[in-house]
């Protein structure tokens, strides 16, 4: 084994962190769409030159474990020479779901001559929009062909010149293409960052430090994670929860998972988790893996770097065409921001049996995504709206839960009502704390949102939202969440709406969302 | 004689400048922070003042007033449907992976938030009428809550301020002290704008008692309050917008460095503030730089405030051996009680300046002037005790203690270049374009190393170091900002924005010559905020007539690309009123000999970067003479500060006595 400097260590890491850092202010300073700049859609992180992650920026934990993978197609696929760029949102070749486009670029180090590949820089944002059957790429399908223009592992750039023909290509496919250009300029700035940055540090240290330090904070996290599981009861803990439907069958969709914690390793086992689904809701293996990561990493507790070594002690099982590992041409647009809140849910019920004063009930576990497009008279233009709406938390051992507030896999921005109002022919009705919602315990759930919109002009309304029938667990005996509920108010009347619908709606329709409550901890007293 | 008055969580710093010898005295006493006026108040009788003198104070009681919770009762009214605006924020948690995370309690509970029947669309057209039966109601309800104070914010205000106005005329007329946003901040974005208003709500009525009681007592020819802008206004005026001092302390520390730096004729500046819990950094680019993107404990500030970044480690941050076997620093701090472990006073942990010490970096015997007595064995042993717990292999001829010591100061500097890092290269600035500042206690020890890592050529300590904030405050202009959203197109006829800003520079104009500045020495700075139409972010630029070709240019420099074909927006118009207030200037001294030797201590043994221990000059510094050239490795002893002087850098003493550092370059 080899020795690590614990003061190196240190400082690496927090060298290494400001490179994603960095890279992330350039994507942010340079990106064009408000999902970018405002909500702060999107990850960066460096990769050794086996595609292990040794540094993430940490923005959005969905990203977290699958841009690997992405990482792990690109090398696969090609060999890589200075100034390249590979593009891909394929979520059967590395992706997730269409929207997020992610690029990776090789960082090589060394003189003109003798330039070796050291490793990768890449970065992912999710695009408001990536053409498809609706505005902003988040539909109600039932195959991926619906969703966008699907795209593999390509190079987007070779040695510093962009292939323009793709980008014709991807831009003639898109609803706002010089936003998609804007954003693809942002994001290679970005990896040219990281490049610049890791080279840098190769000149400052030497390659061979620098390398010996990225092992050690690999070995670091993994050590840090054993110990985690080292503490957890040996056992088998299983738990299952449902998703609600996949927006085409009424039929609930089940996943299962089995936690074996042997010493200081876990199998983590979703074997009885329902076969993937005609609907949008199927997650690809990108998105367990992610999922997966975020629950072990919250449960350390500690400020540990997100890097590969968290996943070593880790074996995760997923059955091949199953829910959590679907195959092509299944639909996926839900999957990376509903079923991956469900998966966190099972993972952390399963885990509650091993640490119960260390884990949370259940939180809204939805996103409850709301888009909106159609054309403006009063601005003339078309429009596409995209926005996620917070929920409760669930209560912990100890506390209450927070009411109205993203939790879990995303942790995206509002938009202020007063820049809504502004922008699209919307008006906001009332935007409220759904009092009550929490689940009751001797610590209560948080509370979720009511968000009532009316519509000032006739448009297409998407929702895509989950726990609109099954409720968010309570813990200790503590009550679960309500679930939430969708309706469309015409004429003063008011109609129900399905958990994940599109419908035209007029001029003068309200859509109300309220969104679930967080399970309460504990039975209530007295 | 002007005072600058600067009362920090330890000590409170008097800088005393005589007007008319044209010198400058420093003094510090202990802060008493349950009462802070005491302090003040027993300070300014030690001073003997002929005259009536002119006071310039910054205080934390307004930042104090929120992080302890210990505001005014505070409800808040909002539009029918909206009073949760407030509790939501933005729906985005703090810690993306703590799953216990918590977020601060909003500071109007849910019973003190009020709505009311209204509402105004994005034109200012009132699509629902103000109900005012309403009114007497939840006036009753307000006496009933017992409240204080009542932020009024309303959907659109800024637009059509009539409903507020009248909401807040009948409180007032009731006996309320409020805030409305109409006239805190008209600027979009309901939950900034309430946050802010609510703010000013919350702090306004302590502040207004703390500097009521001041004024009471003080007999002065003039009373000013330093402001989070950089600027100062009468204590009159701060009383009822106190949301504009929160972020006042650091505040006073960037002007004083930017005055001390220009003085010695660098315009291009990072200020470095490093204490003993936390280190306050800042670039100055020929000016000093001000966001409307502050918070305060999780909270939004829409004013302008000095961009200052702040990160929790400095001297008294605690270093320990984590799990996973790496040696950490911070973000726990010992503070200034017990504080570290060599001040004997309960310190059990080792901390940044035990290190320090043990490394022979501070002169014990002149440490605060030889006033406290530093106890090197119990930093020794405490450091030995993290050498075993993080498995150190002691280095070269080093101790255990001694290697885990320079371990510590390694990893607070990687903390420090990256806090420095956050500042410029994430801001679009290259810090080899720039001079490093170096002020409060603890910074001298680092600032060069720190420097050296980021290839910047120069460090700059000023004489008065651990002061410099109160001297800032001394140099403060008047400066009065404001803000009102207007929504325009990009084609909006230049006369028409000329005519909208001259209505907020008549209002700057006059607000400022009521602070006493006389006319022809107020500057007014026009400018607007511009987007793209139906982004979410907007860039500040002065106005001119051909703004809208400046606006594309300034978004190609800032981000890199512009669509000059693209319809654009004015989102805000905004006026700085900036009152020139005559400055102190430094004593200044001819150059002299380059010989130190008058300064000059003894040989004394320090460890090095390197691990080398090396026998190397400690010098006074109080005793330094403009002129005077030291080369490095050095130390140069100050009674509050040290400075470290490595290996190949060389400092020159100027005329106006600073430290002027050449650093060691790479090549």
């Amino acid at each position: 084994m080899i020795a690590f400097d614990p003061v190196r260590l240190e400082v690496f890491k927090h060298l290494y962190s400001s490179v994603a850092e960095e890279m992330g202010m350039v994507l942010r300073r340079t990106g064009y769409s408000p999902n970018i700049k405002e909500r702060r859609d999107y990850s960066c992180a460096l990769f050794d030159i086996k595609g292990r992650m040794f540094a993430q920026a940490a923005h959005i934990p969905v990203h977290l474990g699958s841009m690997p993978l992405s990482v792990m197609e690109g090398i696969q696929a090609y060999d890589f020479s200075p100034g390249d760029v590979v593009i891909l949102n394929d979520p059967y070749h590395g992706g997730t779901h269409l929207p997020d486009i992610t690029l990776i670029s090789p960082i090589f180090i060394g003189q003109d001559s003798t330039q070796e590949l050291f490793g990768f820089a890449a970065n992912r944002a999710h695009h408001s929009d990536v053409g498809g059957m609706t505005p902003g790429s988040m539909p109600l399908s039932n195959e991926l062909y619906q969703e966008g223009i699907i795209i593999p592992p390509i190079k987007l750039v070779e040695v510093g010149v962009v292939n323009q023909g793709i980008m014709d290509l991807l831009l003639a496919n898109v609803r706002t293409p010089d936003e998609r250009a804007g954003d693809l300029r942002a994001q290679m700035a970005a990896n040219n960052k990281g490049v610049e940055r890791m080279g840098e540090l190769v000149n400052r240290y030497g390659r061979q430090e620098v390398e010996k330090y990225i092992y050690g904070l690999l070995e670091y996290a993994e050590r840090m994670t054993r110990r985690l599981i080292g503490d957890l009861p040996n056992g088998k803990y299983r738990f299952v929860d449902r998703m609600d439907d996949d927006g085409l069958n009424p039929e609930p969709v089940e996943i299962a998972v089995t936690i074996t914690i042997q010493g200081d390793e876990a199998i983590v086992d979703f074997s009885g988790t329902s076969p993937q689904c005609r609907g949008g809701i199927n997650a690809v293996y990108a998105i367990t893996l992610s999922a997966t990561q975020y629950v072990f990493r919250a449960l350390i507790g500690l400020d540990v770097p997100s890097n590969a070594g968290c996943m070593v002690p880790i074996k995760i099982i997923a059955p091949e065409g199953t829910l959590v590992n679907a195959q092509p041409p299944a639909a996926v647009a839900g999957g990376n921001v509903e079923t991956s809140q469900r998966i966190v849910d099972v993972l952390l019920g399963a885990l509650a049996q091993a640490c119960p004063d260390r884990v949370p009930a259940a939180s809204q576990g939805t996103m409850n995504n709301l888009t909106i497009g159609g054309w403006d008279p009063e601005r003339k233009r078309s429009y596409a709206y995209y926005e996620t709406i917070g929920g409760g938390t669930g209560a912990c051992p100890g506390a209450d839960g927070i009411d109205a507030i993203h939790s879990h896999m995303t942790n995206t921005m509002n938009t202020p009502i007063e820049a809504l109002e502004y922008t699209y022919p919307f008006r906001v009705r009332s935007y409220e704390i759904r009092r009550g919602s929490g689940g009751e315990g001797c610590f209560n759930g948080g509370n979720g949102i009511c968000r009532k919109i009316e519509l000032l002009h006739e448009a297409q309304v998407t929702i895509l939202s989950d726990r609109r029938r099954f409720c968010p667990y309570g813990l200790a005996g503590g009550n679960p969440g309500q679930s939430g509920s969708n309706a469309v108010i015409r004429n003063g009347v008011e109609q129900t709406l399905p958990g994940k619908v599109s419908l035209e709606v007029q001029a003068g329709d309200v859509i109300s969302i309220c969104t679930p409550g967080g399970g309460g901890y504990g039975k209530k007293t007295g | 004689m002007r005072i600058g008055i600067d009362i920090g969580g330890t000590f409170t710093d008097f800088v005393i400048f005589n007007e008319e010898s044209g010198t400058f005295i420093t003094d510090k006493i202990l802060s008493t922070p349950h009462n802070p006026d005491h302090a003040l108040l027993d300070g300014l009788e030690k001073i003997n003042q002929p005259t009536q003198p002119y006071i310039i104070h910054g205080s934390t009681v307004a930042t104090n007033a929120i992080l302890e919770r210990k505001g005014a009762r505070t409800a808040l009214i909002s539009t029918q449907g909206f009073g949760d605006v407030i509790a939501i924020g933005r729906q985005v948690r703090r810690d993306l992976y703590d799953l216990f995370t918590t977020q601060p309690r909003p500071l109007v509970d849910d019973e003190g938030r009020l709505e009311i029947q209204e509402r105004v669309d994005h034109r200012g057209q009132v699509l629902t009428p103000l109900n005012k039966a309403e009114l007497p109601i939840l006036i009753d309800k307000l006496r009933i809550m017992d409240v204080e104070s009542v932020a009024v914010c309303l959907l659109f205000s800024f637009m059509y301020p009539v409903h507020e106005q009248i909401i807040t005329q009948a409180l007032r007329q009731a006996g309320f002290t409020v805030s409305a946003s109409y006239e805190v901040l008209p600027e979009f974005r309901e939950y900034e704008r309430t946050s802010t208003t609510v703010i000013n709500a919350y702090v306004s009525p302590i502040v207004d008692r703390y500097l009521g009681g001041l004024e009471e007592r003080l007999e002065v020819a003039g009373f000013q309050i330093m402001q989070s802008n950089g600027g100062s206004i009468r204590a009159t005026e701060a009383r009822a917008g106190a949301v504009r001092s929160i972020l006042s302390g650091p505040a006073g520390g960037v002007v004083g460095a930017f005055n001390v730096a220009q003085t010695a004729g660098f315009e291009q500046i990072i200020s470095f503030d490093m204490g003993g819990t936390s280190t306050d950094v800042s670039l100055c680019d020929g000016a000093i730089r001000v966001t409307n993107e502050a918070e305060i404990d999780g909270f939004p500030i829409r004013v302008p405030v000095i961009d200052i970044h702040t990160v929790g480690s400095g001297g008294g941050s605690i270093a320990y051996a984590d799990a996973g076997g790496a040696l950490r620093v911070g973000p726990k701090s010992a503070g200034a009680d017990p504080g570290p472990v060599c001040y004997g006073r309960g310190g059990r942990e080792p901390t940044v300046t035990d290190a320090n010490l043990l490394l022979g970096r501070l002169a014990p015997d002149h440490f605060l002037g030889g006033r406290m007595e530093l106890d090197i064995q119990a930093a020794e042993k405490t450091l030995e005790s993290l050498a075993r717990n993080a498995g150190l292999t002691p280095w070269l001829d080093l101790t255990p203690a001694q290697t885990a010591a320079l371990g510590v100061i390694k990893v607070v500097n990687a903390h420090m270049e990256r806090a420095l890092r956050v500042i410029s290269v994430e801001r679009g600035y290259d810090p080899r374009d720039f001079s490093l500042v170096s002020f409060g206690g603890a910074g001298g020890l680092h600032a060069v190393d720190l420097a050296h890592a980021l290839g910047i050529p120069h460090v700059l300590i000023p004489p008065c170091a651990s002061t410099l904030s109160a001297f800032g405050m001394l140099t403060a202009d008047v400066i009065k900002d404001y803000v009102q959203t207007v929504m325009m197109p990009g084609d909006a006829p230049f006369g028409k924005l000329e005519q909208l800003l001259d209505q907020l520079a008549d209002r700057g104009s006059h607000d400022v010559q009521r602070e006493g500045v006389s006319e022809d020495r107020i500057k007014l700075h026009r400018e607007l905020d511009m987007r793209y139409a139906g982004q979410g972010y907007e860039l500040t630029l002065p106005l001119t007539p051909d703004f809208v070709h400046v606006f594309h240019a300034l978004h190609q420099r800032t981000y890199g690309h512009s669509a000059p074909g693209s319809p654009v927006e004015i989102v805000n118009i905004r006026l700085r009123a900036v009152g020139g207030v005559s400055k102190p200037t430094l004593p200044r001294s001819p150059l002299g000999v380059e010989d130190p030797s008058k300064a000059f201590i003894g040989r004394r043994a320090f460890v090095q970067e390197d691990g080398k221990i090396a026998h190397e000059p400690f010098y006074r510094g109080e005793h330094l003479q403009p002129g005077q050239v030291i080369a490095g490795p050095a130390m140069i002893v100050y009674k509050d500060t040290t400075v470290y002087l490595p290996e190949g850098s060389r400092a020159n003493v100027d005329e106006y006595s600073n430290l002027v550092i050449e650093v060691r370059s790479e090549t």
